[in-house]
């Protein structure tokens, strides 16, 4: 899947949308133009009732626009069945909601795997590809606990992984920190930014202006139309799929020494500070040429309070 | 497509599963309609296979003459409810006995005319008893077997009678009762046989002659001035001539009644016993106030379907913006309440076999399954669970997402 660099996948021109006639006539948006490069990660913000979540909602095909053109992957959507609609949803689109929005009652691994079932997967498939996902997010021992046996940190995490399952060219995060302390949030906006080193596109709406950084540009929104838009990383630097795989670990445990494998031959272990990296490979002590490996790993062993 | 059916029947089951509750009790209210038609369908079945069996032993030669006053079937139940009365304006007469006797297929003939009459034993008066006018040959043709004694016949004196077995037993003191009088429309009778208990008193002839008088026809035309024929038993040549020998008779007596053709010919290929159409009727009518606990059971999957869509509103705007189309949402739903039917179709299905075995038990009908019994249960159970399914199907399916996702209960 080569994809051409700074591949326009969202095109929004004169975009309106209109609730109500006459009098009570009201624009959730105005004339809304916005173009979107394939490896952005934007950040909406605003004031409440600015428009932002009808946007998100006409760019994940949720909401049709009074009038005005959207292009998904330079296609108009205008004319096209809901049923596809639908299917562009299960494939391209990932939703990730400010109240996680899991299906109480199904376990974490059915939730998880829920898009698959409308892109027509095997339910043996379904659960394999959502145990694979959930083990990049450690949930992997969550598997069959219900939702509400879950902490909200969880849950946001169970849902951005149900988003990502399909591998979807955008997802769209309607306030994902929202219902979260600044602990949880910090790690979930660390979770986006792996996702978003990975070459995925990231549509954000927050209120935090704080959460601004991980971004890579900066949307102000007011009245349904665009105030400032801030590009803080030029399209030629945006990650793409195919960039070396980074890999971040974060140890919250300080006492027991955590393994990663990296893959069968390489394995990392993290004890307190020290960090070993241990190859079939590679000889002990020439530590130097491990981070020459073909796959460039960046480890990160963040200790947050103890 | 299958792969996608194959998913909803398990989210379907799924979600059924995990209502286990509401599903059993919504699956009982069809569960007991189900049951009662069930129930209803084996029981008169079983009775019809019960008469049918035994009315069409041996009777494939068999042709009944009826006369019939109309062709209209309300008018037909009305004659039939009143049993007793039912052919009182018989235009069936002793000619016609003698011109269908005389068509070359038939071999024997056998008129029968009933009336319950009092009759006087010595001093005592039985105030009704069956008297069944025919001729000698309703031996033959109906089959029957004597104790004692003989039947009728031509040679011997007029005023004889063979007495069925159970009235010999309770007017006349035993089957030893030849040689007993008794008097009738005021002519003395002599009986002169007692039959054999029948194994089958319902059949064709639609009288019990367990309990009958039986006495010559001939003779009692000569004092009841209008006889009523209810039946001619006609037994043709061989089992082949049947049709031929309908359509002659048909022919023959139109011809002698000058066009009048107030009679109706039966044969053993259609329902002989009278009670027949009396039966489907009544079952029919029982069927059809069985179905209406149907329709409650119905409207009950319909209700729990409604309530069920309305908890899992948020359900349905997550399983829309990850890409279920209106299409998925409507299968989701109206599987859910094709097997709940479903199931309520086999547990009713179960539960009125078991019903009707029960009441086997304590009467002589066995209970009659039949793959027609159970096509019906699974097309009725099928059919109630998309027609009550299918509104809340659709008020799932067409729920916007947005609007659902900020659902709260």
């Amino acid at each position: 899947m080569s994809k051409e660099k700074n591949e326009t996948i969202i095109e929004l021109k004169a975009v309106t949308k209109r609730y109500g006639f006459g009098d009570a006539e009201s624009f959730a948006l105005h004339n809304f133009d916005l173009i979107v490069k394939r490896g952005e990660f934007i950040m909406i913000m605003g004031p409440s009732g600015c428009g932002k979540t009808t946007l998100l909602n006409i760019i994940g095909l949720l909401d049709k626009p009074t009038t005005g053109e959207y292009l998904l992957n330079g296609k108009n959507v205008e004319h096209i069945s809901s049923r596809k609609k639908a299917h562009f949803r299960a494939k391209e689109i990932g939703f990730i909601f400010q109240n996680f929005n899991l299906i109480p009652n199904l376990s974490v691994i059915e939730n998880v795997s829920l898009p698959l079932i409308y892109s027509g997967y095997h339910k043996v498939r379904r659960l394999k590809k959502a145990d694979d996902i959930l083990e990049r997010f450690h949930l992997r021992e969550r598997e069959y606990y219900m939702p509400h046996q879950l902490s909200g940190g969880q849950q946001q995490r169970v849902a951005i992984s149900r988003s990502l399952i399909s591998a979807p060219s955008i997802i769209l995060a309607d306030e994902p920190t929202g219902n979260l302390d600044s602990r949880n949030s910090h790690i979930i906006m660390e979770e986006l930014r792996d996702i978003h080193a990975q070459g995925n596109t990231i549509i954000m709406v927050t209120h935090n202006p704080a959460l601004t950084t991980y971004a890579t540009r900066v949307i102000n929104m007011l009245d349904g139309e665009i105030d400032t838009d801030i590009k803080t990383v030029d399209d030629s630097e945006l990650p793409r799929p195919g960039d070396p795989e980074k890999i971040s670990v974060r140890i919250l445990s300080k006492k027991r020494p955590v393994e990663l494998e990296v893959d069968s031959k390489t394995k990392v272990v993290v004890s307190g500070q020290h960090v070993t990296i241990e190859n079939d490979k590679i000889k002990p002590k020439s530590t130097k040429k491990k981070t020459d490996n073909k796959a460039k790993k960046k480890h990160k062993a963040e200790k947050k309070e103890s | 497509m299958a792969l996608l059916l194959n998913t909803h029947f398990h989210l379907a089951v799924d979600s059924l599963h995990r209502n286990r509750g509401r599903t059993f009790l919504s699956a009982l209210g069809i569960a007991i309609g189900v049951a009662s038609i069930v129930l209803i369908l084996s029981l008169t079945g079983g009775i019809n296979h019960l008469i049918s069996a035994s009315s069409n032993k041996n009777n494939a030669d068999l042709i009944l003459v009826r006369p019939s006053t109309g062709k209209n079937i309300a008018d037909n139940i009305i004659s039939e409810l009143t049993s007793n009365n039912q052919f009182t304006k018989s235009n069936l007469t002793l000619e016609d006995v003698n011109t269908i006797n005389d068509i070359p297929e038939v071999s024997t003939v056998a008129p029968i005319a009933t009336s319950v009459s009092a009759i006087k034993i010595g001093d005592r008066t039985v105030q009704s008893a069956n008297i069944v006018a025919t001729s000698p040959a309703f031996a033959d043709i109906a089959s029957l077997h004597l104790k004692n004694g003989q039947f009728l016949d031509s040679g011997l004196r007029k005023n004889i009678a063979v007495l069925g077995y159970s009235v010999a037993m309770q007017q006349f003191g035993g089957t030893e009762a030849i040689t007993k009088t008794f008097t009738y429309n005021d002519k003395h009778f002599m009986v002169v046989g007692v039959l054999d208990e029948l194994s089958d008193p319902i059949n064709y002839n639609g009288i019990n002659i367990d309990e009958s008088i039986i006495i010559d026809i001939n003779y009692a035309s000569t004092f009841e001035s209008s006889i009523q024929i209810q039946q001619i038993n006609v037994r043709t040549t061989t089992t082949d001539a049947v049709s031929k020998a309908t359509e002659a008779i048909k022919q023959k007596l139109t011809e002698t009644k000058n066009g009048d053709e107030s009679f109706s010919i039966i044969t053993s290929a259609e329902d002989m016993h009278p009670a027949g159409s009396l039966l489907s009727i009544v079952s029919g009518m029982l069927t059809l106030v069985a179905s209406i606990s149907l329709i409650v059971g119905g409207v009950g999957i319909m209700n729990i379907m409604l309530v069920s869509v309305s908890e899992r509103t948020r359900e349905i705007g997550i399983r829309k913006s990850v890409g279920a189309s209106s299409g998925n949402i409507l299968l989701q739903f109206l599987f859910e309440s094709i097997i709940l039917s479903l199931i309520g179709g086999i547990l009713g299905f179960t539960l009125g076999y078991i019903g009707a075995f029960v009441l086997s038990l304590i009467t002589p009908f066995a209970p009659y399954i039949s793959w027609q019994i159970l096509a019906i249960t699974g097309t009725v159970s099928l059919s109630v669970g998309i027609l009550f399914g299918i509104y809340p199907a659709i008020k799932a399916a067409t729920k916007d997402p947005i609007v659902s996702l900020k659902y709260y209960h």
